[in-house]
């Protein structure tokens, strides 16, 4: 029997100008009750969209202009005022993507739990007070009486996404959409609530729509798949058969760029004598606070403990961990975003110290940064042009016209239309904005090339694209790389040698086949699981 | 800053030139044109005004006439004449001591906000010249501007030092904060690491990416202060006789509001369209801009 039912379900936005864009354009599915739907699409393709109006909501601006949907017997659209509030929250439920802004920072978890409690069930008192606690042991919130009276900012965020978790069990809903639920955590700490909503649907038997834009998490979760570009379903199968045997073109290209394990590395680099480029000998480094003006330095834990790491010319250093083991404080000091390690890194022979302000010129140069998010490394008042010919007249002082034209050769190297030059971030897509960024990086002809989380901004095909990209740049150039992530399928993709970060301590360096073949430390082995699971092959 | 990349991660929005944008208002349209109005009367009310503005003409309060369309004022002047003219001292030193507290305003925000974020000195610096504005703000405004007029006296170049002076400290507040939030973007990172100088670092990085906040800013206070100094001639405190202001208007008519209320309301719907019509175009601007009217309030 149909349990959601959505027929020609179509969604427009009106901006400012009052021009309509079609996000959703014609939406039709169903599902039983106990089902579990997965969307996927890559951001921009209206998969929140969708999933929102299910419980009929639309973003600001936003119109549901056509279409039916309906949960049970109940016309969703035709909902208005209280009804609609105790639909939502009561029989259908959201989890939506950042827990931290979706729980009140001056509330404790526990009152706004019980204040959930109290609009959509009919505990009160004492029961009301027994309920919220079992609710936050059904998801696996330990010590839930400590918890209840602690505010969103003092538990981690895995502890937070639980809470938020249990806030949509409150009304026991029977149709539970989640939004991206795990983005913003860890993979283990991912793994651990995947099971747990895993758990909850199958005890609550409800029916479950997963949107997210990670093929791999959607398959381990999901029963069935919906995969959306440019607000059209373009493909509608079973999970499996959806990724083994992808029936349109985008879908193809999308499972395809999935980055694997077991997919081959990168070929080994063209470098005549492959020396030592840099090298850490225990590295060491904790943050410090100050307190008040005069006050004194007081060191915090070590970020890094004692690590010992080596680059080889020409060639990739991977490092992974998830977010605080310390990877992005150990590109910071090479880079020279921090100062003040123990320890020593030598770079060519020569001990580097200091913040890059302190640094000779050339080098600075021969080492460069690329960011995370391409949208915060660009200064959005510049234009393409400026961005790429700064550091070659800093470095270089060559002429505008001389930099210029290295600019559109540059482009060309990143498989971009020197039309570009004179744009600004804004007017370039995700994946342009973060090839500008290396081109950037590049301009300032480096050896050695610290690339943090490139690519975790990006949808998978430009992910995949990018990768590709930098592989052949280095094949061209023969500048060595290290590359930080938390994902070590895209570790795997691009690194010769792996190094495993677990809070500041180094557990495993190596090879790359040596590390994922071989793995010696259990911390490894758990990483290798925990991207094993979200294959869905456990 | 989620918000913020959210935000700008709107390119089709974006590509339109901001003033394209806040004209597509309705309201900012009504806004930028009773703007439009009041600067044309205060740079042409001169050539205009059938009278002059000091001429005495008859015996004293006398009703419209074909000669004197509104009438004359107690002392016998062209009341029309005076009235086109009234606006063109207060929002002379209004724009005057804005743009002057703005240019102070920005420099030290940026100072504090950048240099507050680079080490032990720089937070010193930041410090003290936020300790300086709190010390400023912690000054009843009205108290300041009569302790600034009794000082600096009732010229035109003294009350747009005056207005200058009250204005900085809450600029400097504003630029310091949106500073601090644009020092944490990572272009920031970049330009540390090529080597850039802290000034370039400043002036070419950070102050492009004030430039909408500055516009709003500039507006808003502008109408605030065309409100304040009128206020202040109300009093007696600002603009005195001959110039013709709206704010000494009203209070030179408080004698007569009851036998002729028109030489109290003339003035004052002036003076509410003038301040209406900032406000609307700062809607239209804050929104073009993207600034968030949470952040322009101090």
């Amino acid at each position: 029997m149909t349990h959601v039912d959505v027929a020609g379900l179509r969604i427009v936005y009106r901006d400012d100008l009052g021009r309509d864009f079609t996000a959703v354009a014609s939406a039709t599915f169903s599902m039983g009750r106990g089902e579990t739907l997965g969307i996927v699409g890559e951001s921009g393709s209206g998969k929140s969209t969708l999933a929102r109006a299910l419980l009929g909501y639309a973003r600001q601006g936003g119109l549901i202009s056509s279409g039916r949907i309906r949960v049970g017997d109940t016309d969703v659209l035709a909902l208005k005022g209280k009804d609609l509030r105790r639909f939502r929250g009561g029989r259908a439920a959201m989890v939506p993507q950042n827990p931290l802004s979706s729980l009140s920072p001056h509330m404790t978890i526990g009152t706004q739990l019980r204040e959930l409690v109290t609009l959509h069930t009919e505990f009160s008192g004492s029961t009301l007070q027994d309920h919220v606690l079992s609710l936050m042991v059904k998801t696996g919130l330990r010590d839930p009486e400590v918890l209840a009276r602690r505010y969103p900012h003092e538990i981690s965020g895995g502890q937070r996404q639980r809470a938020v978790i249990a806030a949509a069990l409150v009304g026991t809903p029977e149709l539970i959409v989640l939004d991206e639920p795990t983005t913003a955590l860890d993979k283990t700490v991912e793994a651990q609530v995947l099971n747990l909503i895993r758990d909850i649907q199958r005890d609550m038997n409800a029916t479950l729509i997963y949107v997210s834009h990670d093929l791999h998490v959607i398959r381990s979760m999901c029963q069935r798949i919906l995969v959306m570009k440019d607000g059209e379903i373009v493909e509608e199968g079973a999970s499996d058969e959806i990724f083994h045997n992808p029936q349109s073109g985008y879908c193809k290209s999308l499972v395809s760029a999935i980055p694997r394990i077991e997919a081959s590395g990168p070929s080994a680099p063209r470098v005549p004598n492959p020396s030592i480029y840099l090298s850490m000998n225990d590295l060491s480094f904790s943050y410090s606070a100050h307190s008040g003006i005069f006050g004194k330095r007081k060191r915090g834990p070590a970020a890094l403990n004692k690590v010992n790491l080596a680059i080889t010319r020409g060639h990739t250093l991977g490092v992974v961990g998830e977010s605080g083991s310390g990877k992005s404080t150990l590109a910071g000091l090479v880079s020279g975003l921090i100062s003040g390690h123990d320890g020593k890194i030598i770079v060519d022979g020569e001990p580097v110290v200091g913040v890059a302000r302190r640094r000779r010129k050339d080098l600075r140069r021969r080492i460069q940064m690329v960011f995370q998010d391409p949208l915060s490394s660009l200064n959005p008042t510049h234009t393409v042009a400026d961005i790429l010919i700064r550091p070659m007249r800093l470095y270089f002082g060559l002429t505008a016209i001389e930099a210029r034209s290295r600019a559109v050769a540059l482009l060309a190297d990143l498989e971009l239309e020197p039309e570009l030059l004179p744009r600004r971030p804004l007017q370039l897509s995700g994946g342009q904005q973060q090839r500008v960024a290396i081109a950037r990086a590049l301009a300032a002809e480096p050896d050695l090339l610290i690339c943090d989380e490139v690519t975790s901004a990006l949808d998978v095909t430009i992910q995949a694209s990018v990768l590709d990209l930098l592989l052949r740049l280095q094949d061209m150039r023969g500048t060595s790389f290290i590359f930080i992530s938390h994902d070590l399928a895209v570790i795997a993709r691009v690194s010769h040698q792996i190094a495993v970060l677990e809070n500041g301590t180094m557990r495993e360096f190596g090879t790359r086949d040596a590390v994922l073949t071989a793995p010696e430390h259990p911390y490894t082995r758990r990483l290798l699981e925990a991207s094993d699971t979200e294959k869905g092959e456990t | 800053m989620a918000t913020d990349v959210q935000n700008m991660s709107r390119p089709r929005e974006r590509s339109f030139s901001p003033l394209a944008r806040a004209v597509h208002s309705p309201l900012s349209v009504i806004g930028l044109l009773l703007v439009g109005l009041h600067l044309f009367f205060a740079l042409f009310a001169p050539l205009m005004a059938p009278y002059s503005i000091s001429a005495i003409l008859t015996d004293g309060l006398t009703p419209p006439s074909g000669l004197h369309w509104l009438g004359t004022d107690q002392i016998g002047r062209d009341y029309m004449s005076r009235l086109m003219a009234g606006g063109r001292v207060a929002l002379l030193v209004s724009l005057t001591g804005v743009s002057v507290a703005l240019v102070v305003g920005t420099t030290l925000g940026i100072v504090a906000g950048y240099l507050g974020g680079l080490g032990h000195l720089g937070r010193l610096v930041d410090d003290l010249i936020m300790r300086l504005t709190d010390a400023m703000m912690a000054v009843p405004e009205l108290l300041l501007i009569a302790i600034l007029v009794l000082t600096f006296g009732k010229e035109i170049w003294a009350l747009s030092l005056i207005v200058a002076i009250v204005y900085t400290p809450g600029a400097v507040r504003v630029i310091r904060s949106r500073t601090i939030s644009i020092a944490a973007f990572d272009f920031i990172r970049a330009a540390e690491l090529r080597g850039e100088k802290t000034g370039f670092i400043m002036i070419r990085e950070i102050a492009p990416n004030l430039r909408g906040l500055m516009a709003v800013e500039f507006a808003m206070r502008c109408s605030s202060a065309v409100l304040k100094i009128s206020a202040l001639s109300f009093l007696g405190l600002g603009i005195s006789q001959p110039t013709p202001d709206w704010g000494l208007m009203v209070q030179e008519a408080m004698t007569v509001v009851f036998t002729d209320p028109w030489f109290v309301i003339l003035p004052a719907i002036a003076l509410s369209s003038l301040i209406i019509g900032i406000n609307f175009a700062v809607d239209g601007l804050a929104r073009a801009y993207g600034v968030v009217g949470a952040e322009t309030a101090t």
